[in-house]
């Protein structure tokens, strides 16, 4: 039988944008959207991808921090906060007992951590997550938050591997912000149901800000 | 005739950019930088509306938001603020409120019979006779409200951001913004608010003739302008004060939603006219308004004119009106003493009469009242309010200027729980009690002179700096120093009344004498009755009379009388603005892209948007319900439940927490066994259900219906909290997609993709197993929510279109199809499943959906165990059973929530109900009195035509499912 392949949760309100898609980390993605030169101009002034295809692997329990700490990957001391647990590899503390790892474009932890049987581990439970995940980045990318989200989300206020679980465009979602090649960004996180909703609503207003839709090529050729 | 003056120093008009426009179907022209009305009076035009009840003309009181005198409409937006909305290009625009247009208004016959309707007339008249009263409403109705709703509009995205500061100053007066430059200065993050294009408050028009204050301003703008702590938001204004200090900032684009550790309102104060016969001619206006016309817009308000004062204020206005050319008449002063100043001297030496003690008793309309054609003045008594009619002098004059006093722009800090007192000296209500990290400044704060409101400023941002943890030197102000910048009582009564306090709602004195007598002394009552403060200016020009007024009624000093609090938003806003852009957050399944390839008609559950059903041409959406109900009796379909809740409960107590948040048992449960789950509250009430399948010793796996799902999480993650078990909650909802295969041949295609066996002895009804389809991991329960042979298929959401698509093409050749969520409830109900909260209410209990097996009543303890033992020592009033209408039933089809009828009697309804193709006939779920209930019984049904349809008590299901 043919190996399937996952879809992106926001695959269904890409498709309307006729981008070219592709495989990444097992999950049919938008690579590109337009010429390469007009998303570059979006991702400089208000940008969004679709990195819903990272790898994560989420985990629960009282003992989830030993646990993770033992399969080699570093830990956020702190609620509410992340770090770059493993090379190429974001661990975010979503709560005392409760920790997402995602892999960036570079990172495989999270393909080793799923290989672990887990099943007899006391008081640290594998958690099954579907997220849609976006990067923003651009010039205008706080005027965009400025109307999805009430918190103070500037430099000053939003400290340096703060995350922060918020409402966004009236759903709950995690924030962070990031350094991706030199460039500040900002990473969403939110359920998967509400990718397409999300992604509508962070298009709508990147268009109008003159950003737009920036594909996995683009941003991390 | 053109009243446009000479270049003015600071002026806010360009004049070498000219603007056309139409008003009334006249073309005229402005400058860019122009309000609608600053051109319209630049081009001589003194008529620019119509009163809302009297229909009297209007022309400029405020010239700046605080009356509705201007309303134009420019055939798309109505109600266009014509006084502070600024000229375009091609504006053609036409007065609100007129029947033939403004001058010739068909409706201005109102006027003459105005005493035929005082205030509250409507309240009292028109009952009697009751069959005429439709009559009288659609007269009333067609009167009310100003212009007209276009039902067209287009949606224009207004942006609805949120921003954040240190402290947020309100008002760019002298006052804020020294404030604001102050607290930049020490470092704070500052955010600047004022509803004027430009800043500077006063400053940009009040001169009295000299530019010192033109100084001032160009120093403080240079000043902000060179701040970078400060962020400046011109040409809008602070709608409304809520709590922690959210203050929204509505400008024309949108509302900026700000907020800041500390607010500094310096708010300025409104301009009240004082109250005399046809003192709303058009001409008449505020020595304010004429300063604005005059500065701001380079405009002569009239050629010869008099001002009519009670303070200091009415000398500086008099000293501009002389320095822009106007012709000043004489100076009319309500107070014995005069003004003793310079000012006073400089214009008696300019050769300006000055009459003290004298009021202008009425002003002399011309023809059609469309102007001033002169002022009769009369010597006035301030202690008693009474004009000696028998001196009077007639001046001739075609505009007067008032200036008699100022209520406090408090509107804001009222709201944020501001304490007042009185300040006599001053006549006017000042803070005594302000919360945590709210401060006034400046005229709202009882400071009037230029030196006093920059010195209030900066007293503020110092308090301000000092809260938020700097070390800054405390500022003092000097009291107010001189005349009351107010006068206690600017009232000229007149035997013929018009001498209107309320400028929106045509309210004249002797209407507050006579709420008074009716007994609606109160101003809470007396604003209601005489709607006083309630037009769209929100009471900015006429609260403050209005207490004068009630105060003189009844006696009291003013103090006595207390303030109304005007609501956020503090200028009417539209309601675009309101609501903003349209966020309507949805969830949608892995699979909704296909469903709408294929032409599903959606339905919203809860967040939902899932499939009813998929449209074929021709065919009736009954039809198709019915023919995707057929393929799975006879064949094969397929459903996508992904939306369905699901949550692993981990741990040493995972089977505990069942135990104790469901009805059943599942300490004995076996791993890879399923079960019904039933979730009651407190009070025995049936909430919902779904199924528990043990997928480890530790971890359960459990479905919760798709609308009840967040809510039942919720309960979960409390009682987890209460009970302190050794468990953990896992909400899964998203990370799993569910297709339910179903139908005698699912077994058929299901196998064709998994290498397990299947079959009803290998996997029978309420067991579980895992298995991969093309590599991937799923599991497969056993369920018989639509079918007996049904199998509920999960995976990892991810890969949940592909499954579906492998289903569909497994499933060919067995004629697989899709179905929704309408043929999902007929087959449900075919079996008899009662739906919660479709075939149960807020009140409904398991015996009463004769559910007794879900219940293990030996348990030691489950939520609403205790409640369903006393409701069991109770007789019950109701069940729920399952009903055929006869198979050859001809009449309309019931409805759900049809009423269960005997003797005329209610005594049920009916919860679902379909024609079922399976068992040939009409079959459904009602409630019925327990007499009624028994097998075979005969009860009936009321449908919506009023026809009665019998129905027979049967057992479910309703066809033979085998």
């Amino acid at each position: 039988m043919t190996e399937l392949i996952k879809t992106s949760p926001v695959i269904g309100a890409q498709k309307k944008m006729n981008p070219i898609m592709g495989v990444h980390q097992g999950m049919e993605v938008a690579l590109s959207f337009v010429d390469q030169k007009i998303e570059k101009k979006h991702q400089a002034i208000l940008g969004v991808t679709d990195v819903s295809c990272f790898a994560r692997f989420a985990i629960k329990g009282a003992k989830a921090a030993e646990w993770l700490e033992k399969q080699g990957i570093k830990t956020p001391e702190v609620v509410n906060a992340w770090l770059e647990g493993a090379p190429g590899t974001m661990v975010l503390r979503l709560g005392n007992t409760e920790f997402l790892v995602e892999d960036q474009a570079t990172g495989n932890a999270c393909t080793k951590l799923h290989a672990f049987d887990q099943s007899n581990t006391q008081d640290a439970y594998q958690v099954a997550r579907a997220d849609a995940a976006f990067i923003l980045s651009g010039s205008e990318v706080l005027n965009l938050l400025s109307e999805l989200c009430v918190l103070d989300l500037r430099d000053a206020a939003l400290l340096n591997n703060a995350l922060v679980m918020t409402q966004i465009a009236g759903i709950s979602a995690t924030l962070v912000r990031e350094s991706l090649a030199g460039e500040q960004v900002y990473r969403i996180w939110c359920d998967s149901t509400y990718g397409a909703y999300m992604w509508e609503i962070l298009i709508e207003i990147a268009q109008e800000l003159g950003g737009g839709a920036v594909g996995l090529t683009c941003r991390f050729q | 005739m053109s009243m446009r003056l000479p270049k003015q120093v600071g002026e806010w008009i360009k004049r070498d950019k000219e603007i056309h426009f139409t008003f009334e179907g006249q073309e005229y022209k402005g400058y860019e930088g122009d309000t609608i009305t600053s051109a319209l009076l630049a081009a001589g035009v003194k008529v620019l509306g119509r009163s809302f009840k009297y229909h009297r003309p209007r022309g400029v009181l405020s010239l700046a938001n605080h009356d509705i005198n201007a309303l134009v409409t420019d055939g798309m937006d109505t109600n266009i603020r014509a006084d502070v909305v600024t000229l375009s290009n091609g504006m053609q625009l036409k007065a609100v409120n007129t029947d033939g247009g403004v001058i010739k208004d068909k409706s201005k016959y109102i006027d003459s019979i105005s005493p035929l309707l005082p205030v509250g007339f409507y309240y009292k008249a028109f009952h009697k006779p009751a069959s005429l009263f439709p009559f009288w409403e659609k007269v009333i109705r067609k009167a009310a409200g100003l212009g007209i709703v276009n039902f067209n509009y287009p949606r224009i995205n207004k942006r609805k951001l949120n921003a954040f500061c240190d402290v947020l100053v309100i008002g760019a007066g002298p006052s804020g913004l020294s404030a604001a430059i102050s607290a930049a200065e020490n470092g704070l993050e500052v955010i600047l608010v004022d509803e004027n294009q430009q800043l500077g408050g006063s400053l940009t028009y009040d001169y009295a003739g000299e530019e010192a204050a033109q100084k001032v301003l160009s120093d403080l703008v240079k000043r902000v302008s060179a701040s970078s702590n400060i962020k400046v938001y011109a040409g809008a204004y602070a709608a409304g004060y809520y709590q922690d200090h959210m203050v929204p900032v509505v400008a024309a684009d949108g509302i900026t939603k700000v907020r800041a550790k500390a607010v500094i309102a310096a708010t300025g104060a409104f301009e009240q006219p004082p109250v005399f016969h046809n003192n709303d001619l058009p001409g008449v206006m505020l020595g304010s308004a004429a300063q604005r016309m005059m500065h701001r817009y380079g405009v002569k308000p009239f050629k010869t004119g008099l001002v009519f004062t009670a303070n200091a204020h009415g000398y500086r206005v008099a000293l501009d009106l002389l320095k822009a050319g106007v012709n000043v008449s004489a100076i009319v002063d309500l107070r014995a003493e005069g003004q003793q100043d310079t000012q006073a001297i400089e214009l008696a030496n300019k050769g300006v009469k000055i009459h003290t003690g004298y009021c202008v008793y009425e002003a002399l309309p011309f023809k059609g009242k469309l102007g001033v054609a002169g002022a009769l003045i009369c010597p006035y008594d301030e202690a008693t309010a009474t004009a000696d009619v028998k001196q009077a002098v007639k001046l001739d004059c075609d505009g007067i200027a008032m200036s008699a006093g100022w209520a406090p722009a408090g509107a804001l800090l009222y709201q944020s729980g501001m304490g007042v007192v009185y300040n006599n000296d001053i006549q006017q209500f000042v803070p005594n009690r302000l919360p945590k990290g709210v401060f006034a400044a400046g005229r709202v704060n009882g400071a009037f002179a230029l030196e006093a409101r920059v010195s209030d400023g900066l007293r503020a941002a110092a308090e301000v700096a000092n809260l938020l943890g700097k070390s800054v030197k405390a500022q003092s102000v000097m009291p107010h120093q001189g005349t009351s910048p107010s006068h206690p009582y600017p009232f000229v009564h007149h035997p013929k009344g018009k001498n209107f306090v309320d400028f929106d709602e045509d309210i004249q004195i002797k209407d507050f004498i006579n709420a008074a007598k009716e007994g609606f002394d109160n101003i809470e009552l007396m604003k209601r009755f005489t709607t006083v403060g309630m037009g769209p200016s929100q009471g900015k020009h006429s609260n403050m009379n209005a207490i004068r007024i009630l105060a003189k009624i009844r006696n009291l000093p003013v103090e006595k009388i207390g303030s109304t609090t005007a609501r956020p938003f503090f200028h009417p806003t539209p309601m675009g603005h309101l609501g903003g852009r349209s966020f309507h957050a949805h969830r949608l399944t892995t699979i909704h892209a296909w469903h709408q390839a294929a032409g599903a008609a959606f339905v919203d559950v809860g967040a939902w948007s899932r499939p009813a059903y998929y449209q074929k041409a021709g065919l009736s959406k009954v039809e198709i319900v019915q023919q995707e109900s057929l393929a799975v009796r006879k064949a094969v379909g397929m459903i996508d439940s992904s939306t369905l809740g699901k949550v692993e409960v981990c741990g040493p107590d995972a089977a505990e927490f069942l135990e104790r948040f469901y009805t059943g048992v599942y300490r004995d449960q076996k791993v890879g066994r399923s079960r019904y789950v039933m979730l009651l509250d407190e009070l025995g009430v049936m909430v919902d259900d779904g199924i528990a399948t043990r997928i480890g010793q530790e971890k359960f796996f459990v479905t919760i219906s798709t609308a009840n799902a967040p809510a039942v999480y919720r309960e979960m993650q409390r009682w987890l909290q209460v009970w302190k078990l050794n468990a953990t909650l896992i909400n899964v909802t998203s990370a799993y997609g569910v297709i339910n295969v179903a139908g005698p041949k699912a077994y058929q295609v299901l196998s064709k993709l998994v290498t397990i066996d299947l079959s009803e002895d290998a996997l029978p009804m309420g067991r579980s197993t895992e298995a991969e389809i093309s590599g991937v991991p799923v599991r497969i329960v056993r369920a018989a929510f639509v079918a007996k042979e049904a199998y509920e298929v999960y995976m990892p959401s991810g890969y949940a279109l592909n499954i579906w698509k492998l289903l569909l093409e497994a499933g060919k050749n067995e004629g697989i199809c899709p179905f929704g969520t309408d043929t999902q409830r007929l087959l449900r109900l075919e079996l008899g499943h009662p739906l919660p909260g479709v075939d149960t209410d807020g009140l409904t209990n398991p015996f009463e959906m004769r559910a007794e097996k879900a219940l293990e009543m030996d348990k030691a303890f489950f939520i609403g165990k205790r409640s369903l033992e006393i409701i069991a020592k109770k007789p019950l009033n109701k069940a729920l059973v399952p009903f055929v209408l006869p198979a050859d039933y001809k009449g309309e089809l019931p409805q759900d929530c049809n009423l269960v009828i005997e003797s005329g009697a209610i005594k049920g309804r009916v919860t679902s109900v379909a024609f079922s193709p399976s068992a040939g006939r009409v079959i459904g779920l009602a409630y019925v009195a327990m007499h009624q209930a028994q097998l075979g019984n005969i009860f009936e049904i009321r449908t919506d035509n009023g026809k009665i349809a019998k129905a027979t008590v049967v057992h479910a299901p309703f066809f033979n499912a085998e």
